[in-house]
């Protein structure tokens, strides 16, 4: 066990740290507030600076480092990625407004897509395309695997009718991963296929959906008789669920950087706001600031640890204690910034109170961290099955 | 930072894991209950290991973490994690013997109220072992320190809940031997050291109460399944697990950062410490609600684990105790 890692690594971060002094934009600087989802309702969705500052990225290999360079990368090893992930995540700096294409349309489409297929991941990468998800649906939400949208072969075309919800970005994007119902007759997670669309397709209707903050930064996707090329099928026919669990891999083991990194940061602005209050003399509140800051501490250990067993082959089901932690811990740390405002913990008159409603913006927004990308129960389950060996019920 | 552990510390885990679950039983941590005498035998296999008392701390925490366990019984940690650090930092001759395990040590530093740091009270509580040991180091304001024998030491054994860890008070205000200076510093990196270690022992407590509740959901039927295939159960096991993990990684930093002199180390010391008493004490709850009406019964192991785990959340400074220390360090710096 040591506190830092071998030169051969410390030089990478040397390396990053000199191109992020000399390229990274003054908004990319400035750090973007990842809590802060809301910034989107204020903003243009993927503003031109950060889809330029991801295209830098690609350029000169930093926007994901394990790629080789044709992929916007410079062949890291899962250590030098992890130092990456440190050093971003330090900075608060976004490598992109926009995951889908990079995080998950990029890897399926080189695990599964054929030759003609995968011409789409190295746009994905660099930005140049937007891609979207249709994967959850009004009735398939946590089980996934019930989703109906359905498409029947036609000749050479497939024809989809369904509806997609929670679809980030389908408002922006040119092409959609469109997981569809191929075969209602076996059970669930065997007749789905992922069909490649493009999302000016005569018959998709997009209408954005306002969440509980006011925003739009997602939608409702209807497709009605929408006709695609049969040659747009990625992977095999109703061999779609595996291509569902795809997405960086070599990325996994390093991904909670960045929750523990808001975290910290969270706490650090609680103990801000503790001491303007006048409040640092209060025994409660002290023992809840020390209480948050001893689990942030201890998870930023825990992924460490983890990813020092990753790195020696096991397979990091850290990440689900790291997912499940940091996004109720934050939950946690917002609505106590409220508490600490008193009176003003839903004031968010530009006028009075202070900080504009921060606290209440943000508490609000963190409901959907619990909740998207596998909720805290899914995370308790696979923890419960996957890692301690529990049996199904 | 790296958590890998090295092939020698792979080495030395295994080597304490095999040693203690062969030489500490429970049946032995039950027979200690009414006569502590059948420890000793324990202690003369640990001997071997006191070299550890001289760092660095992670080593030490591999070992300890091992003796929580098993709750063992006896002189170890006193003598590995408090007597010979003291030792050291002193620069006391009877260190090399020590280390060697040809002789056995304790601290008495903490007064009634249990806090342990340099005080004028003459009377020194929550000494750790002091009748299984050869010598005691008293601290005292100043700093200053006394090795005396124990040997005809007037003592008393405080009655406690934890039967595995025997703590003692006495009287020093009469001790012969002369007072030497310490350095406050010093005796200030004994107790976080001890701290950790005993943080990383608290965490093997936490993870045998919680095995003991993981292999119990998996053989264990109700209602025709295994209880462990019920989410109400799925879910508390899965929560357990991330705050033994949490504080396994907690401890582990702490030590490293301790061994390294870094500048959040104090904090550290505070978040290891809250952490393995958050941990120990949930799993202490958990389990037993895990194992039902069977758990609650004397026969059953259970209890022994309870009762170190809540002994262990008591000593050195509660989860409170340390949350307040951290809150000085966040708030007032």
């Amino acid at each position: 066990m040591r506190l830092s890692f071998g030169p051969e690594v410390e030089d990478f971060r040397g390396e990053l740290v000199a191109f992020l002094d000399a390229h990274a934009p003054a908004e990319a600087l400035a750090g973007y507030d990842f809590a802060d989802s809301g910034a989107e309702e204020r903003a243009e969705l993927i503003p031109a600076w950060a889809r330029s500052w991801q295209a830098t990225l690609f350029d000169h290999g930093w926007m994901i480092p394990g790629y080789p360079p044709e992929l916007g990368g410079r062949n890291a090893t899962p250590l030098q990625t992890l130092v990456y992930l440190e050093e971003m995540a330090r900075r608060r700096m976004p490598r992109s407004l926009h995951f889908p294409g990079y995080a998950i349309v990029a890897p399926s489409l080189l695990d599964f897509g054929n030759e003609e297929q995968q011409r789409f991941v190295a746009p994905a990468i660099r930005g140049d395309t937007i891609w979207c998800i249709g994967m959850s649906e009004p009735n398939a939400g946590s089980d996934l695997a019930g989703l109906q949208t359905r498409a029947e072969l036609d000749g050479e075309r497939f024809v989809v009718n369904g509806q997609k919800v929670w679809t980030s970005y389908a408002m922006v994007a040119q092409k959609c991963f469109v997981y569809v119902r191929t075969d209602p007759t076996v059970p669930k997670h065997k007749g789905i296929s992922l069909l490649i669309v493009d999302m000016d397709t005569p018959g998709i209707d997009v209408r954005p959906l306002r969440h509980l903050s006011g925003a739009a930064n997602f939608a409702e996707v209807f497709f009605t008789d929408v006709s695609v090329p049969a040659a747009n099928l990625v992977g095999g026919l109703n061999d779609g669920w595996r291509i569902t669990q795809g997405s960086l891999a070599h990325e996994r083991a390093g991904l909670w950087v960045e929750g523990v990194s808001r975290l910290e940061a969270t706490v650090q602005a609680l103990v801000d706001l503790v001491r303007r209050r006048g409040l640092a003399g209060d025994t409660g509140v002290r023992r809840q600031i020390a209480a948050l800051y001893e689990q942030a501490a201890s998870l930023r250990a825990l992924g460490y640890k983890g990813f020092a067993s990753f790195a020696q082959g096991s397979s990091a089901p850290e990440h689900s204690y790291m997912k499940m932690a940091t996004s109720e811990l934050g939950k946690a740390a917002y609505e106590l910034g409220m508490q600490l405002q008193g009176a003003d913990a839903v004031t968010t008159d530009p006028e009075r109170g202070e900080e504009h409603g921060r606290w209440v913006h943000m508490f609000f927004m963190s409901f959907a961290n619990t909740i998207a990308g596998g909720s805290s129960e899914i995370q308790r389950n696979i923890i419960a099955q996957r890692v301690l060996g529990l049996p199904r019920a | 930072m790296d958590f890998t552990l090295t092939d020698e510390q792979q080495l030395l885990r295994d080597t304490a894991r095999t040693l203690l679950a062969k030489e500490c039983p429970t049946s032995l941590v039950r027979a200690h209950i009414d006569d502590p005498a059948v420890a000793d035998a324990l202690w003369d296999r640990e001997r071997d290991f006191a070299g550890l008392g001289d760092g660095p701390l992670t080593d030490l925490c591999l070992f300890t973490a091992e003796t929580g366990y098993v709750a063992a019984p006896g002189p170890f940690f006193a003598t590995t994690a408090l007597f010979a650090p003291l030792l050291a930092a002193a620069g006391d001759d009877r260190l090399a013997a020590t280390l060697a395990g040809e002789t056995s040590g304790t601290v008495a530093m903490a007064g009634l109220d249990g806090t342990w740091a340099p005080n004028e009270e003459p009377v020194k509580r929550f000494v750790p072992e002091l009748d299984s040991v050869e010598w005691v180091a008293v601290v005292e304001a100043g700093p200053t320190l006394r090795v005396v024998p124990t040997a005809g030491l007037p003592m008393r054994l405080l009655g406690t809940a934890d039967w595995s860890r025997r703590l003692f008070e006495f009287d020093v205000a009469d001790l012969d031997g002369a007072r030497r200076p310490l350095d406050v510093d010093a005796v200030d990196a004994v107790v976080a050291g001890a701290t950790v270690a005993l943080a990383a022992e608290m965490v093997g407590t936490a993870r045998r109460l919680f095995d003991m509740a993981l292999e119990y959901a998996k053989q264990r039927v109700q209602f025709d399944h295994p209880i462990g295939s019920f989410q109400a159960i799925q879910h508390r096991l899965a929560e357990l697990s991330l705050a033994v993990e949490r504080a396994d990684s907690a401890a582990q930093y702490a030590a490293m950062s301790l061994d390294a002199g870094t500048p959040d180390r104090r904090r550290a010391v505070h978040v290891a410490k809250s952490a393995a008493g958050t941990a120990a004490t949930r799993a202490a709850k958990d389990s037993i609600q895990v194992h039902g009406g069977i758990g609650y019964t004397w026969e059953h192991d259970l209890h022994l684990f309870i009762r170190r785990a809540y002994g262990s959340e008591s000593w050195l400074g509660t989860t409170g105790w340390h949350h307040d220390r951290l809150a000085e360090l966040l708030l007032d710096a």
